[in-house]
C-alpha cells in the first residue's frame, strides 16, 4: 500500500525528516512514535502534500504510484485521508455543506456519479449517530467554537464518509480526555476493515491500548530508529524514548 | 481624453428648468475640475487622473445582465436616455421621462435636484442627456420588484428621481453594464413617512469605463431602506451614497459587496446622517480584491446633537488574494449627541492557508477551495435577501467574478 524509502524532507530550509523508510502492507495498521520534534507531523503532512515541505531525497510510492507529484486533492481521490491534530476552523461553511463538497469532489475526480444533498444527508446522518456529532453540529459552521473532542469525532466521521485507502491519524488522542478517546477510537476500530491501512501517529501509548497496531514504529531525530509489536508500545510507556534514541544513535 | 471642458459639453441641451437647477453645481465644477486624489472625499478614486490619461476607450467583453431572466417590469436606459418602459409596469405607478422638456407634473418639479451636493453630482442633473423621475404612490404596495437596468456605449450623465410615498413599498433591482468612457449617474431617492425600499444595485463595467453614481437620499419617520450593493470594478467605480435619516424611528441597512477583478477599481463611499431621535443603521461592507486591484470602503456616519436613541453599526471586512491587491477600509463615527449606541469594526486579510489546505487535503481542488471560502465569507452580504430568485442572480455575478480571479491567479 505505501512505501517510503529513505525520505529526506525540509521546512524553511531545516532537515527535519533524515532518511525514513516505511513499508505498510494492505490492511495493517502501524503506529508511529517518538518524542516531540521528532517530526511525526512532518510525516503527516508530507503524505498529505501540504506546501512547504519540501522533498529532498527519497521516494514515497503509493498503490504502485509516486504520490510526491500529486497535489493534495489527487491524493485524496485516490484514497489517502489525514485526520489532523488541529483540524481548521472555517467560518461560514457549514459542516454539511463541507461534507458534501468534498464527497463529491472526490467522486468526480474518480469519475463517479455526484450524490444530491439528500443522499449526503443520509449517509452522514447514520455515521453521526454512532459519534455523537448531533445534527446541530452539521448545520454550524466547520469547527467554529467546536470543543477538542468535537473536532476529532468529526475528523472521524469524515474518515466514515470518505472510505479512504491510507488513512493517516495524526495524534488523534491529544487533548482528549478517557471518555472522548474511546469514543473516538470505536469509530476508527469500525472502520478497520482487509482494504484500507492505517498510520496512527502518537505520542502516548494510551491510545494503542484501544486501536491495536499491528507494528510499532519509533521515529526519533527524522529517521525510524527501533520496530517492533505491540509491546514495543508498552515498553516505550515503561521506560520512555530516551534509552530507544540512545540506543539507536 | 477628456477634461472637464469635454465633460461640460453635451449634444443634448437640457430643459431650461432644469438647467438652472444645477447651474450652481456645475459652476462648483468648472471652478474645481474634476474629483481627483487630494480632495479627502475622493482619496482613493482619481477621476480626473483616470479621465486624463491617454489612450482611447477599448470596448470590453458584453456584458449580460442577470436579472433580466426574472422577467419582471423594468426600465431601459441606455446612453443616459430612456430607451423602454416594459408595459409590465404597474400602471399606478407614475413615470416621467426627464429628456423631454415639456413642463414636469409638481411632484417632480419641488424634488428634482434639491439632493444635489457637489459639482459631480450637479454635472449629472444639469448636463443630464436623460433620465427617468418614478413615483409609487400612498399606500401602494407592489409585489413584484421594477428593474432599472443602465447600459451605455458612449459618455453620458444621466438622472433619476424616485419618490416612494406614505406607506408604499418598492424593490428596486437597478443593474450597470457601462463601456463608454464616463457614464455619471445622480439618483435622488425620497421615502416618505413609512415607505418601504428595498434596493438591490448590480454594476459591472467592462474595457475602460468610469462609473461614477451618486445617490442623494432621505428617509422620513418612520421609514425602512434595505440596500445590497455588488461591484464588480471598472476602470473607476465608484458609488457614493448620501443619506439623512430625517424622521424618527428610520431603520436603514446598508450592504455591499466588492469583488473587484483584476487591474480594477472598486469605492463605495457612504455619508449616512442621524439627524433624528431612534434612528437605527447597520452596514455591512465586504470586499474580495485581485491582483493589482484596488478596492475602498469609506462609511462616515454623523449622529447629530438630538438624535438620541441613534443605534449605529458598521463592519467592513476585507480579502487580498494577491500581494498586489490592496484595500482601503475607513470608517469613521462623529457623534454629537448623548444617547446613542455605535459600534464599528474594519479588517484585512488573506486567505487562510491552513483552512485552503484543509480543503484540498479533503478533495476539493485550488479554484474550488478559494471560491468555497470567499463564498462563506460573501454569505453574510447575499444571504439577507429576501427573495432566493434575486439572491440567485447575485450569486451567479459573484461566482463569475470569482472564477475569473481564480483563473488569473
Amino acid at each position: 500500500m505505501l512505501d517510503i524509502k529513505d525520505l529526506h524532507v525540509a521546512v524553511e530550509g531545516k532537515e527535519i525528516l533524515k532518511g525514513l523508510s516505511l513499508h505498510v502492507g494492505e490492511g495493517e495498521v502501524h503506529a508511529i512514535m517518538g518524542p516531540n520534534g521528532s517530526g511525526k507531523s512532518t510525516l503527516s503532512y508530507v503524505l498529505a502534500g501540504r506546501d512547504g515541505y519540501d522533498i529532498t531525497s527519497g521516494s514515497i510510492i503509493y498503490k504502485g504510484e509516486d504520490l510526491t507529484v500529486m497535489p493534495p486533492e489527487a491524493r485524496a481521490a485516490r484514497g489517502v485521508f489525514l485526520a489532523l491534530q488541529y483540524p481548521v476552523e472555517i467560518p461560514g461553511v457549514t459542516t454539511i455543506n463541507f461534507l458534501k463538497a468534498a464527497l463529491n469532489a472526490q467522486r468526480r475526480a474518480r469519475s463517479e456519479s455526484e450524490f444530491d444533498a439528500m443522499t449526503v444527508l443520509r449517509l452522514v446522518r447514520d455515521k453521526a449517530r454512532s459519534l455523537d456529532i448531533s445534527e446541530d453540529m452539521l448545520r454550524r459552521a466547520l469547527n467554529v467554537g467546536f470543543s477538542g473532542g468535537e473536532k476529532k469525532r468529526l475528523e472521524v466521521l469524515q474518515m466514515a464518509l470518505f472510505e479512504p485507502k491510507l488513512a493517516i491519524l495524526d495524534e488523534t488522542d491529544s487533548g482528549l480526555d478517557i471518555d472522548a478517546l474511546k469514543l473516538v477510537a470505536e469509530g476508527v476500530n469500525k472502520l478497520r476493515v482487509p482494504g484500507r491501512s492505517m498510520l496512527v501517529i502518537t505520542h502516548y501509548q494510551r491510545l494503542l491500548n484501544y486501536i491495536v497496531p499491528d507494528r510499532v514504529h519509533v521515529l526519533a531525530g527524522g529517521r525510524i530508529v527501533a520496530e517492533g509489536g505491540k509491546e514495543l508500545a508498552l515498553e516505550l510507556e515503561a521506560r520512555g524514548y530516551s534509552h530507544i534514541v540512545k540506543d539507536a544513535a | 481624453m477628456s477634461t472637464v471642458e469635454d465633460l461640460l459639453h453635451t449634444s443634448t441641451p437640457p430643459a431650461s428648468w432644469i438647467a438652472r437647477r444645477g447651474a450652481g453645481a456645475l459652476e462648483l465644477l468648472r471652478r474645481e475640475g474634476l474629483p481627483h486624489r487630494r480632495i479627502e472625499d475622493w482619496k482613493y478614486s482619481d477621476l480626473r487622473e483616470v479621465l486624463n490619461s491617454a489612450g482611447g476607450t477599448r470596448a470590453g467583453k458584453e456584458l449580460h445582465n442577470p436579472f433580466t431572466a426574472l422577467g419582471g417590469a423594468s426600465l431601459e436606459i441606455v446612453d443616459g436616455v430612456l430607451l423602454t418602459a416594459s408595459a409590465k409596469l404597474p400602471a399606478a405607478i407614475e413615470m416621467v421621462d426627464l429628456s423631454g422638456s415639456t413642463a414636469p407634473p409638481p411632484w417632480v418639479e419641488r424634488q428634482l435636484g434639491t439632493l444635489v451636493h457637489d459639482g459631480l453630482c450637479g454635472a449629472a442633473l444639469a448636463l443630464m442627456t436623460g433620465g427617468v423621475a418614478l413615483r409609487v404612490p400612498s399606500g401602494m404596495i407592489l409585489e413584484d420588484p421594477v428593474g432599472l437596468f443602465f447600459r451605455s456605449h458612449h459618455s453620458h450623465h444621466v438622472r433619476i428621481l424616485l419618490v416612494v410615498e406614505d406607506g408604499a413599498e418598492l424593490e428596486l433591482l437597478e443593474h450597470h453594464a457601462h463601456q463608454g468612457q464616463l457614464a455619471n449617474i445622480g439618483i435622488e431617492i425620497i421615502l416618505e413617512e413609512g415607505a418601504s425600499l428595498r434596493h438591490v444595485r448590480l454594476a459591472q463595467s467592462a474595457g475602460d469605463a468610469a462609473l461614477v453614481e451618486t445617490i442623494g437620499m432621505r428617509q422620513a419617520k418612520g421609514s425602512c431602506y434595505q440596500s445590497h450593493f455588488a461591484d464588480f470594478g471598472a476602470r473607476l467605480s465608484r458609488l457614493e451614497l448620501q443619506l439623512d435619516l430625517d424622521g424618527v424611528a428610520t431603520q436603514t441597512e446598508l450592504r455591499g459587496l466588492q469583488v473587484v477583478l483584476p487591474g480594477r477599481h472598486s469605492d463605495m463611499t457612504i455619508r449616512l446622517n442621524h439627524r433624528a431621535e431612534r434612528t437605527a443603521s447597520a452596514q455591512v461592507f465586504k470586499q474580495v480584491v485581485g491582483a493589482k486591484a484596488r478596492a475602498a470602503y469609506q462609511g462616515r456616519i454623523t449622529v447629530a446633537k438630538g438624535a438620541d436613541g441613534t443605534d449605529s453599526r458598521q463592519s467592513a471586512k476585507a480579502v487580498l488574494l494577491a500581494a498586489s491587491a490592496e484595500a482601503d477600509l475607513k470608517p469613521e463615527l462623529l457623534i454629537f449627541a448623548d444617547d446613542v449606541q455605535c459600534a464599528h469594526g474594519a479588517a484585512i486579510g488573506d486567505l487562510d492557508a491552513e483552512a485552503l489546505f484543509y480543503l484540498r487535503a479533503r478533495g476539493l481542488d485550488e479554484l474550488e477551495a478559494r471560491s468555497l471560502v470567499l463564498r462563506a465569507f460573501l454569505e453574510d452580504v447575499i444571504g439577507t435577501l429576501s427573495s432566493d430568485a434575486v439572491k440567485s442572480c447575485l450569486w451567479t455575478a459573484v461566482d463569475e467574478a470569482l472564477a475569473e480571479l481564480g483563473a488569473a491567479s
